[in-house]
Formats: C-alpha cells, structure tokens, sequence
C-alpha cells in the first residue's frame, strides 16, 4: 500500500497537529450530555453514602466489594466474570448495530479528550485561533493563555486521579488526608499516578491512542457487516465536488453537492477526510455529520450528505438494521444481565463449608458411636447479625459438638470446630450427611452442605 | 507491508515466525512468573483464604498458575504482534508510504455565499 504518486509531500514533513473546530449539533449535544452524565457519575459516585457506606468502594485490603448498598466477596467472583462478559457482549451488539459508538460517546479516552479540549476553547478560542496562538511570538498574552490551559488541565488531572483512588479508599478520610498533608504512600502515589495518566492521555496523546494503540481500534472490523449503521459519505451524491454560488445549476456545471468547504476535516477529531470512505482512524464522533448538515442548511441542500447509513443502504438503497446477529447479540445479552441481576438480588449471605480434618479418621466412642471431626467455615455475608441453627437432615440421630455458638456478628468470618457424633447404624465406609444451616430470625437465610463422614469398614458380617 | 520477494525453501513465512516467537517468549515469561510466585506464595495458603470451595493441592496450584500466566503472556504477546502487523501505514516516523494529510482550506474561498456566522 505504498503511495508511489508521490503527491509532493516530503517524507520528512511533521505530522500535522489537530486543532479540531468546536461543532454544534445533534450528535454533538448527544455527546456534551455522556461526558456531563459519565463524568458527573464518576466525580460524584464515591461522595454519595448508601446506609452509612460509600455507595461504591472497592475495599481491597478487606477484600470487600460495596457497590450500591450490596457487599461483595471474593466468592462472588462469578458475578465479576458475568460483568467482563456482558462487557463484551455489549461491545459486540453496539458495534454490530452502529459501529464505534463506544469511541464516539462513552469511551473515558473521548470523554476526558472531550472535556480537555473545552477547556483549551475556553481559554485559547476555536481551531483558528488557537492555530493563530501557536504560530505567535511568546508573548505576555500567549504566556498567559498556556499557563492558565496547563493550570486547569493540572488541576482537572489531579482532581481526576483523588476521585479514581477515592474509589478504592474511602474518598472522604482520602480528602481529610490530603487537607492535613497526611496521605500514606500509595495513595499517594497512585493519585498522582492517575493524575498523570489523564494529563498524559486527554491532554497530550488524544487522538494517538485511538490510531496507534488502541486494540478496538483494529478489531472492529471483524464485527461489523454490511448493515451495520456507519458514518459515511455519500460519494454518488457529493462528487464531484466543487466551490460553487447558491444559485449555481448543479447539473451545468458538472457538480455534486459537496461544495468542498472541508469543514468536516476541520471539525474531525482524528484529522481524517470522511470523504475518503470508511478509516481504521475514525471514531464515529459524528461530528462530521454535525457539521455537514448545518453546511447543508446553508446551502439550501437536503441534510444526510454524510450521514450514519450501512453499506448496504447506500449502495442498493437497501438494508435491515435489525437482523439475525443482532436478535441473537441482543437476546444473549437479556439472557446474562435479567440472570446477573436476580442471582445478585436472590444471593443468600450465607456461606458455609465443612472441611474434615486432614490429620484424624475418626474416634470411636462408647455407645456405638463414630466421631468425625470438621472445621466449619462460616461467614455471615449480610450487615445485620445472626444466630443460625445446624441439622443434619438425612439422620436426624446424629449428634453436633460446636466449639463455640453459631452467632455471627454482621460480615463476620468464622472459623468453628465441629465434632460430629454418629451412630454405626448410619453405615459403613463414606457416608454423606446432609447438613443446613439456617438463621433463626430470617428462615430464607440458609444453606445446605454435604459433610463426608468416615464409618469403620466392619469385614465378616 | 513489505512482502518477501520469494519463497525460499526451508524458511519460515512471517506468520509462522511470529507465532513461534509469541509462543515461546510467553512460555518463557510464564515459567520465570510462575517461579517467582510460587517461591513466595504456598498454594497451601490459598486453601487458607477459603475462596474456592474445594482444596487444592499443590501440584494442581503449580500447573494452573502457570497456564494462567501461559495464557495471560500469549495474550499479551498475541495482542502485540497483531497491533504491530496492522499498524498504520500512514504516519509512521520514517513516514515511508504516508498519505498526505487531508487537504484543509477556508471554506468560504470557493463558495463566497456560505455564511459560516458565529463559528467562522
């Protein structure tokens, strides 16, 4: 794919900087809306108190989960996996259905970048001012632009890195600790290590990362098809293009509707042509459309020159948007997340294991009986204490020894020794029992375990 | 992407190279991880930590450390192989095969009746 035209540019020219244009718009108002919405959720999120908890604190010395007033144990893995998978599956529907709508909207790389680039506008003005800037002197005023640019995005990235580590320590003793200078080691290493990150990534790489890093990027591809809703350009109607008066007859003088003004160049985040056709490079930000369609405004010309379409729509003027892979994406995605959400809402916070002693077989005792010994692990996952009841259901004869009473304070683990006194008359060998735990104040509270007992093997009966 | 002029026989083709190379250096970075792991952590504490429900042995804790470090390496191999391979042809620094840039101009120069307003 090498250019040997040679369009007479040096190999050894700088790679333009973008300036992208402020646009206004449909699917630029969509977007000001998920950056106030997802940022808004992030700062905000951790300073919110769910029954006297952080609503979302990701406890990892205690190894606790809180999200939205439920806890969360390493044993809830599961639930983990469920969520990288309907991650996943997500990406896959949205991308099938309309492309990258991920990059354009909700991806954090956009939404800071987003959010960055306001406040460049705010200070330096729009793209050509901001190019004008550039190109001056250093003077009193471009000194103080940049350092008041650097300043906000600092303070942004700073304020960005606290709020990440808020999520991991509680955000509230963390701004104690920051207003006292008495933050510990890692947080504050990691708040700076985050602030960093932000600065580095909307501030200075932007665009880099969708093009040269990013792996979505390259595998999107794989899951789109031909009906699959992208921004295009709508070569049959556009071309050629040409600058023309309003009152131009299209038809005599030869041209299309694109009147060439290469705005949408100019607004392009990525700095590429839309017009070129579909590009690796473009993250579907749609602000292309935005901009076309008020140029078409302008120009007296039905809006839609660039547009989300599929491909099969502008070729054959034909297309289903809703089609077998996407019924298929979107009923497997129903599937996983109605099935996530009632095993999160019917988990029992109850666990329970009885695990034999490793070191001992079993004890016979006066009055024909066996005695197995078991440590009982138990944690009480709910936030209110309980005392619980242990039966043993498929034999009721046998006798439980507990070391100490089943009463366990809210998110207490416990380790119990449990002698279990049975008769010879249950068998011989390994025998099974059936055992339930259950909270006395909340019969649903319960758990069922199966314990293997060993019998002495008696020969010659 | 620069093809290879001819085949010669006997070599390996840049896919097969490069599969072997991500399979091996993943195999070779899991084994340091999984000594370097296992010579601090007894898989015996993790039965301790209670977070699966059955006890595993030891042998089973070694053998599944390391293929999911086997894994996690080949996919972070993987992953850079492929980033590599399908980079982008335009803007490399060398610039060797760019496209041009896309041509930027005012756009009332052509087209005096457009009325660009408050963005101009």
């Amino acid at each position: 794919m090498t250019d040997q035209s040679g369009t007479g540019e040096s190999l050894y020219r700088k790679e333009p900087k973008i300036y992208p244009r402020q646009v206004k718009g449909r699917f630029a108002r969509l977007r000001v809306i998920a950056v106030w919405v997802l940022l808004g959720l992030f700062y905000l999120i951790p300073w919110i108190e769910i029954g006297g908890k952080q609503s979302v604190l990701f406890d990892l010395p205690a190894r606790k989960f809180y999200i939205l007033g439920m806890t969360f144990w390493p044993q809830d893995f599961v639930y983990l996996a469920l969520l990288m998978i309907t991650a996943g599956l997500s990406l896959f529907f949205f991308t099938a259905l309309a492309g990258r709508l991920w990059c354009g909207f909700a991806c954090p790389q956009t939404v800071w970048t987003e959010v960055f680039i306001w406040v460049e506008q705010w200070i330096e003005g729009d793209r050509p001012k901001r190019i004008k800037l550039d190109k001056s002197p250093w003077n009193a005023n471009k000194i103080l632009r940049k350092s008041t640019k650097q300043a906000l995005w600092i303070l942004l990235s700073a304020w960005t890195g606290f709020t990440f580590v808020g999520f991991f320590s509680p955000i509230r003793e963390l701004g104690a600790g920051i207003m006292s200078f008495s933050l510990g080691p890692w947080e504050t290493f990691w708040t700076i290590f985050y602030g960093f990150a932000t600065y580095g990534n909307a501030g200075f790489l932007r665009e880099q990362v969708c093009k040269y890093m990013c792996p979505y990027a390259r595998f999107q591809s794989a899951m789109f098809d031909k009906d699959t809703l992208i921004i295009s350009y709508d070569t049959a109607r556009g071309e050629p293009r040409g600058g023309r008066r309003k009152t131009d007859d299209l038809k005599e003088k030869g041209l299309g509707e694109c009147i060439n003004c290469t705005l949408c160049v100019q607004v392009c985040p990525t700095g590429i042509d839309i017009r070129d056709g579909l590009q690796y490079e473009c993250i579907a930000c749609a602000a292309c459309i935005d901009v076309c369609d008020q140029v078409m405004d302008k120009m007296d010309y039905p809006r839609g020159l660039v547009r989300y379409t599929t491909e099969h729509a502008l070729k054959h003027n034909e297309g289903h948007v809703i089609r077998p892979r996407i019924m298929v994406y979107g009923l497997l995605l129903l599937v996983i997340i109605s099935g996530t959400l009632w095993g999160m809402t019917h988990r029992v916070p109850l666990r329970a294991d009885l695990i034999r002693d490793r070191n001992a077989l079993y004890r016979e005792l006066p009055g024909d009986l066996i005695e197995n010994v078991y440590t009982l692990k138990i944690t009480n996952m709910d936030d209110s204490p309980h005392q619980y009841d242990m039966t043993v259901l498929n034999n009721d004869e046998v006798e439980i020894d507990l070391s100490r009473p089943l009463v366990l304070q809210a998110e207490e683990v416990a380790g119990i020794s449990v002698r279990l006194r049975i008769p010879k008359s249950a068998g011989q060998g390994v025998q099974a029992l059936e055992i339930e735990f259950q909270a006395q104040d909340d019969p649903s509270i319960k758990k069922q375990v199966t314990a293997k007992a060993l019998m002495p093997i008696e020969f010659g009966n | 992407m620069n093809s290879e002029p001819r085949k010669l026989p006997g070599r390996w083709s840049r896919r097969k190279r490069d599969i072997g190379t991500v399979v091996w250096i993943s195999f070779l970075a899991a084994c340091a991880g999984t000594f370097v792991i296992f010579a601090i952590l007894d898989p015996d504490a993790l039965n301790d930590a209670w977070v699966l429900p059955w006890e595993m042995g030891r042998r089973l804790a070694y053998s599944l450390g390391f293929l999911f470090l086997f894994v996690v390496s080949l996919i972070a191999s993987g992953l850079t192989v492929f980033m590599i391979r399908t980079g982008p042809d335009r803007g490399h620094a060398s610039g060797e095969g760019r496209r041009p840039p896309p041509e930027i101009r005012s756009p009332e120069e052509d087209n005096p009746d457009l009325d660009l307003g408050d963005w101009k």
